[in-house]
């Protein structure tokens, strides 16, 4: 690469140096038309000298290309050589001679294999470099935009969450006005969501349960159910375990809840027990 | 082979055989059986000889290629480059450039029975330039290389054949004036590679383009690429799918002088834009070397402007000052 580099350079520098020559013709210089002429007539082939041993084509050339333009100028050659062998080839075809190389027909190149490699492994780098630039420019403009869309997104559920909402207000309204509303105790189906407590759990049936009792009472509940016909050991297991408590965090239920605190029903009872201990 | 040949011409109808004469070694009649695949050209120079009209042509052009001692890499590396396109040359070692070089190369090129020479000459380890000679009698000419760019630069992807005879290419303009007419001959011949040449292979898939553009003559060499299955036909429409792709080497050559003989003789031509580049880089010098000249001068122009037109001394100078 860094003589490829070095050598572009070169090559530009000299057609710089190009610019620089006369703007006007001398006048001195030698033009011998003549002389060019009968020279030429001196070395030329004979007049009838077939095609194929030329194998030369003149291609015409419209317009004037600027010398300094590289790709314009690259372009008319190209053109030139394209335009130039669809003529010989025609001519070639008209022949009937094989000019092709065929498929089978192996045989030493200009460039070596290992030459040839090279190219191949240069124009894959190249590929791939693009290929990586591309990548990260699309990397870059979807990071630009993927706060906004993050922003568009929560926006947008909001307000699907809102219309849905108001949806069901409004179709509660359109029942209560068709008379229908309540059906026979005249009560609304109040739903849990209106009032905005959203789908918090009822404190019914949870009296007893300290607050940090999962198990949150029901355990005895169950327990009840099915151990109707149990024995008696069973059912004192299950009342302590809902009054004291089975599992769960210990914190909570190591403190005083208002409730507990107010409740005096379990003081009478051990009176001695207290103040034996106290008398020791 | 010949009797054979004609045994068989009377039993072909007339066109077939004004074709024949045309055509001569394809020999219709024998295609269809395939037979016309083993048949190479190049095994059958003599026949093509009796059936040509004309008087017998056959080019036996050879080129004797050298260079100048203490040569560039890069201007080595485009000889060779010159040197793996031309089957038919001969490289040779390196010549002193000296002001006798013309005689001493004369004489090489005889020696190698050669018929044209090709003379990299390179002065200064950074100009480079070529002599294109028809020898011995003439004419010869002179060019700068410019803008060269050698095979093994990896920008240049095509390949081709080693010894496939070149397709040449002219712009228009090369019938313009004289002095290019007798390049375009001159180039013809040593570029052109010989028929039937002993190292040349028989196909065609390169092409050669020389195009004048601001009086140079740019040389490029593109690989042909186009869809076939046969080796006498392109397939239909295939001539609208060619592609080329370059092969290198590339340059550009501005013709100096044109010789009546080879290698000297009389000048029939001058570029009369021509200036060496020897003349260029001096000019160049001169001007960055005039640089502390000028300031100097424009300092001293100043200081002389400032005496001649003195400032009238200011009234309301000192106004403010009490």
């Amino acid at each position: 690469m860094g003589d490829y580099r070095e050598d572009e350079s070169a090559s530009e520098s000299e057609l710089e140096d190009e610019e620089v020559r006369l703007d006007e013709p001398s006048k001195r210089s030698i033009y011998n038309k003549d002389g060019l002429l009968e020279k030429r007539e001196d070395i030329s082939w004979p007049d009838n000298v077939e095609w194929i041993h030329k194998l030369t084509v003149d291609v015409n050339k419209e317009e004037k290309v600027d010398v300094n333009d590289d790709l314009a100028r690259e372009l008319v050659f190209y053109t030139q050589g394209l335009e130039g062998t669809r003529k010989a080839f025609e001519k070639l075809q008209k022949l009937g001679l094989p000019f092709l190389r065929p498929s089978d027909y192996y045989a030493e190149m200009v460039k070596t294999d290992t030459h040839m490699e090279k190219v191949k492994s240069r124009l894959l780098v190249e590929k791939k470099n693009i290929e990586e630039a591309e990548e990260r420019r699309k990397a870059r403009e979807a990071k630009k935009i993927s706060k906004e869309v993050q922003a568009q997104k929560t926006k947008e559920r909001s307000k699907q969450k809102k219309e849905e909402i108001e949806s069901v207000k409004k179709w509660r309204k359109q029942r209560q006005k068709s008379g229908f509303a309540g059906g026979e105790n005249g009560e609304d189906i109040s739903l849990p969501f209106e009032d905005g407590k959203g789908f918090e759990r009822t404190q019914k049936g949870r009296r007893n349960v300290a607050p940090g009792d999962r198990s949150g009472g029901m355990g005895r509940q169950g327990g009840g159910k099915g151990g109707k016909g149990m024995d008696k050991k069973r059912n004192s297991r299950d009342h302590r375990d809902t009054k004291f408590g089975f599992g769960g965090r210990k914190g909570m239920k190591k403190q005083n809840t208002a409730d507990a605190t107010n409740e005096f029903k379990g003081f009478n009872k051990g009176d001695f027990s207290g103040s034996k201990k106290r008398k020791r | 082979m010949a009797k054979k040949r004609k045994q068989s011409e009377p039993k072909s109808s007339d066109p077939s055989a004004k074709e024949e004469e045309l055509i001569a070694p394809t020999r219709p009649e024998r295609t269809l059986s395939g037979y016309k695949h083993k048949i190479k050209v190049a095994d059958h120079p003599q026949e093509e000889e009796k059936q040509n009209d004309s008087p017998f042509f056959r080019n036996k052009e050879k080129i004797l290629v050298t260079c100048s001692r203490r040569i560039n890499f890069r201007y080595r590396h485009l000889m060779l480059n010159v040197v793996s396109v031309l089957p038919h040359c001969k490289k040779d070692n390196k010549v002193e450039s000296k002001e006798s070089k013309g005689a001493t190369l004369n004489e090489l090129v005889e020696l190698r029975n050669c018929s044209s020479c090709l003379f990299f000459e390179c002065r200064k380890q950074k100009d480079l330039y070529l002599w294109m000679a028809k020898c011995p009698n003439g004419p010869s000419v002179k060019f700068l290389v410019n803008a060269v760019h050698t095979m093994e630069e990896l920008k240049l992807t095509g390949n081709h054949l080693k010894g496939s005879r070149p397709i040449l290419t002219f712009s228009s303009n090369f019938d313009e004036n004289p002095h290019w007419k007798l390049l375009k001959e001159i180039i013809v011949q040593i570029f052109g590679i010989p028929k039937d040449h002993r190292k040349a292979k028989p196909y065609h898939d390169h092409v050669f383009v020389f195009s004048i553009v601001d009086d140079h003559i740019w040389f490029r060499n593109y690989q042909i690429s186009v869809p076939h299955n046969e080796t006498d036909k392109v397939d239909r429409g295939g001539l609208e799918k060619m592609t080329l792709v370059e092969v290198g080497p590339r340059f550009c050559l501005n013709p100096i002088k044109i010789f009546g003989g080879s290698f000297g003789g009389p000048t029939l031509y001058e570029n009369p834009l021509y200036i060496s580049p020897n003349q260029i880089r001096a000019l160049e010098k001169k001007k960055k070397a005039g640089k502390y000249a000028k300031k100097v001068k424009a300092k001293k122009r100043r200081r002389m402007h400032e005496e001649t037109n003195q400032l009238e001394p200011d009234e309301f100078a000192d106004i403010w000052k009490d």
